[in-house]
C-alpha cells in the first residue's frame, strides 16, 4: 500500500535543531528524520565530522513527510520567516511515494 | 632593572611549559596542512573530563573552606565580565569597518571564560607549587554568564535603536506626505487627519515589548552548555558524595595528558581559523591581541584590591586573571549566535579561537604567574 505525500527538506545550520524541531510538530508532522550533512553553500563550504570547538559551524538535514503540500509549505514558511535571515539555510519539497505507511 | 630581569627568566622558564608546547605544536602541524585529525568525539570527551576534574577537586576541597571570603573574588569576577564588553563596545565598536553587533558579539565572547584556559592556568599554577583557593575555579560562571547576558542585551539595545530610528525615518516620510496630502485636502473642502498612526504606535509598541530580552532563558543557556555543566557537576558531585577514590585513580592521573591533546587541538584550531579573520576588518585581529593581556591585567588588578582587603592568595589572583583573559570557546560561540543571529560568527569565533585563547594561553598565564610571584612573591 503506497500513498502520495509531500518530503519536506530542510538543510540549516545545527544550532537550531531543537527550535526547528518545535516548528515541525507545532505544524503537526507526526515525525522527522535528522541527518549531519557538509557541502558548500551560497554562505561558504560548511563540513560535519572534523573536530570543531563547538556547533556553530556544523550543518544539518531534515527531512519531514506530511500528508499535504500546505502542511510543508506552512513549516518552510515559518522556518525561513524565523531564521533565513540569520542563519544559513534551505529548504526544498519533494513529491514522494510512501511504502509501507502505518500511520501518516 | 633587576625586577624586570628575573621576571622574564621566568617567562621564558614558563613558555616551555608541555601546555604551551603543545598548543605551538598543533600551529605547527596545521600549517604544515598536515592530516592529523583528533576526532571531534574525543575532543568533546576531554573537555568533560577536564571541566569535571577541575569541579570535583574544588568540591572536594570547599567542604572545608571559608565560602564568605568567596564574596568579594565573585562580585569582582562578575564586575569584570560586564566590564569586558562595556570596553568592545566603546572601543571595538568605534573603530572603521567594524559593525556595532559583531563587536558587542566579540566582546561577549571575550568577557566568557574559557574551560581549557582555566584547566591551563590550574595546571600551571600546580607545577610552579603556587597555592590557590579551592573555589577558585567556581568564579568561572560568575564572569562568564554576566558577559553573555551584557553582550545579548546591550546588542538587543541597539538593534532596537536601529529599528526605531528606521522607523522614524519612514515616519517623517510618511508625515510629510501627509502634510502634502491634507494642504491639498483642506482646499477640496476640509481634510480628516488620517488614523493610521495610531494603530502603528500600538504595532510598535507590541513589537518593543516583545523586543524585550528576557535574560533568564540566557542564563539558563549558559548553565546548560557542555563546559559549565560538567564544572557544576563536579562542583556538586565533589560537595555532597565522596568521589576521592574515582578522583585520586582516575580523573587526576589523566588530566595533565587529557590536557596536553587538548592543546593540541587548540593550536590546530587556531591556524584554521586564521582564516575566517582574513576576512574581517583587520581591528579583530589587533583586538584578539590586546584584549586578553588588558582584561587579564584588570582581572590581576582586582585580584590585588582582594588580596589585600581579604586576604585572596597569590594563586587565586593568578586564576582570576586567566579567566578574565581567556576568551570562551565552547559554550559562548553558540549562546552568542543564538542571541545575537545578526552578528558574524567569524568575526568573534574567529577572533576569539584563532587569537584570544593562543594568546591568553602562551602569553597570558606566564604572564600572570610570573607577575604575582614578582610582587607578592610565592
Amino acid at each position: 500500500m503506497s500513498q502520495q505525500a509531500s518530503k519536506l527538506v530542510i538543510i540549516t545550520e545545527k544550532l537550531l535543531l531543537k527550535k526547528i524541531a518545535k516548528i515541525i510538530d507545532e505544524a503537526g508532522a507526526t515525525g522527522y528524520t535528522v541527518v549531519d550533512a557538509g557541502g558548500k553553500g551560497s554562505r561558504n563550504v560548511r563540513s560535519s565530522g572534523q573536530p570543531s570547538v563547538s556547533d556553530t559551524n556544523s550543518n544539518i538535514k531534515f527531512e519531514v513527510l506530511t500528508p499535504n503540500r500546505d502542511m510543508a509549505l506552512k513549516i518552510s514558511d515559518e522556518v525561513a520567516a524565523q531564521f533565513f535571515e540569520d542563519y544559513s539555510g534551505i529548504t526544498y519539497l519533494c513529491d514522494v511515494e510512501v511504502l509501507y505507511a502505518h500511520k501518516f | 632593572m633587576e625586577f624586570l630581569s628575573e621576571f622574564f627568566a621566568r617567562f621564558v622558564d614558563k613558555l616551555q611549559s608541555p601546555t604551551l608546547g603543545f598548543l605551538i605544536g598543533g600551529m605547527v602541524v596545521a600549517a604544515l596542512n598536515s592530516r592529523l585529525q583528533i576526532p571531534d568525539a574525543i575532543y568533546k570527551f576531554i573537555v568533560f573530563m577536564l571541566l569535571i576534574k577541575v569541579g570535583l577537586s574544588g568540591g572536594i576541597a570547599i567542604r572545608n573552606a571559608n565560602l564568605a571570603e568567596m564574596l568579594l573574588p565573585a562580585v569582582f569576577a562578575a564586575a569584570i565580565g560586564i566590564l569586558i564588553v562595556l570596553i568592545a563596545r566603546n572601543t571595538l565598536a568605534r573603530l572603521p569597518k567594524v559593525k556595532t553587533v559583531d563587536a558587542i558579539a566579540t566582546g561577549g565572547l571575550f568577557g566568557a571564560v574559557s574551560g581549557s584556559t582555566l584547566a591551563a592556568g590550574l595546571t600551571m599554577l600546580e607545577s610552579e607549587g603556587m597555592q590557590y583557593e579551592a573555589w577558585a575555579a567556581a568564579l568561572y560562571p560568575f564572569m562568564d554568564i554576566p558577559a553573555l547576558v551584557t553582550a545579548i542585551v546591550l546588542a538587543s539595545i541597539y538593534m532596537g535603536k536601529q529599528k526605531t530610528k528606521q522607523e522614524a525615518l519612514s515616519k517623517q516620510e510618511a508625515l510629510s506626505k501627509q502634510e502634502v496630502l491634507s494642504k491639498q485636502a483642506v482646499g477640496a473642502g476640509g481634510g480628516y487627519p488620517s488614523e493610521s498612526e495610531y494603530p502603528s504606535s500600538r504595532q510598535e509598541y507590541r513589537e518593543q515589548q516583545g523586543k524585550r530580552v528576557e535574560i533568564w532563558p540566557i542564563v539558563k543557556d549558559s548553565l546548560q552548555g557542555s563546559a559549565l555543566s560538567a564544572l557544576l557537576l563536579g562542583l556538586a558531585l565533589g560537595i555532597l558524595t565522596r568521589p576521592e577514590s574515582v578522583y585520586e585513580s582516575f580523573f587526576n592521573p589523566l588530566f595533565r595528558g587529557l590536557l596536553s591533546i587538548l592543546m593540541l587541538v587548540m593550536g590546530m584550531e587556531a591556524w584554521a581559523r586564521i582564516d575566517e579573520l582574513r576576512k574581517v576588518a583587520q581591528w579583530y585581529a589587533v583586538y584578539a591581541v590586546v584584549a586578553p593581556l588588558l582584561h587579564g591585567l584588570i582581572g590581576f588588578g582586582l585580584g590585588m584590591v582582594a588580596h589585600y582587603t581579604t586576604g585572596f592568595s597569590p594563586g587565586g589572583v593568578v586564576i582570576l586573571s586567566v579567566i578574565a583573559a581567556s576568551s570562551s570557546d565552547i559554550s559562548g560561540p553558540p549562546t552568542l549566535r543564538a542571541g545575537i543571529p545578526k552578528a558574524n560568527p567569524s568575526a568573534y569565533i574567529g577572533s576569539s579561537t584563532a587569537v584570544g585563547t593562543p594568546i591568553a594561553l602562551a602569553l597570558g598565564i606566564p604572564l600572570y604567574i610570573g607577575l604575582a610571584q614578582t610582587l607578592m612573591g610565592s
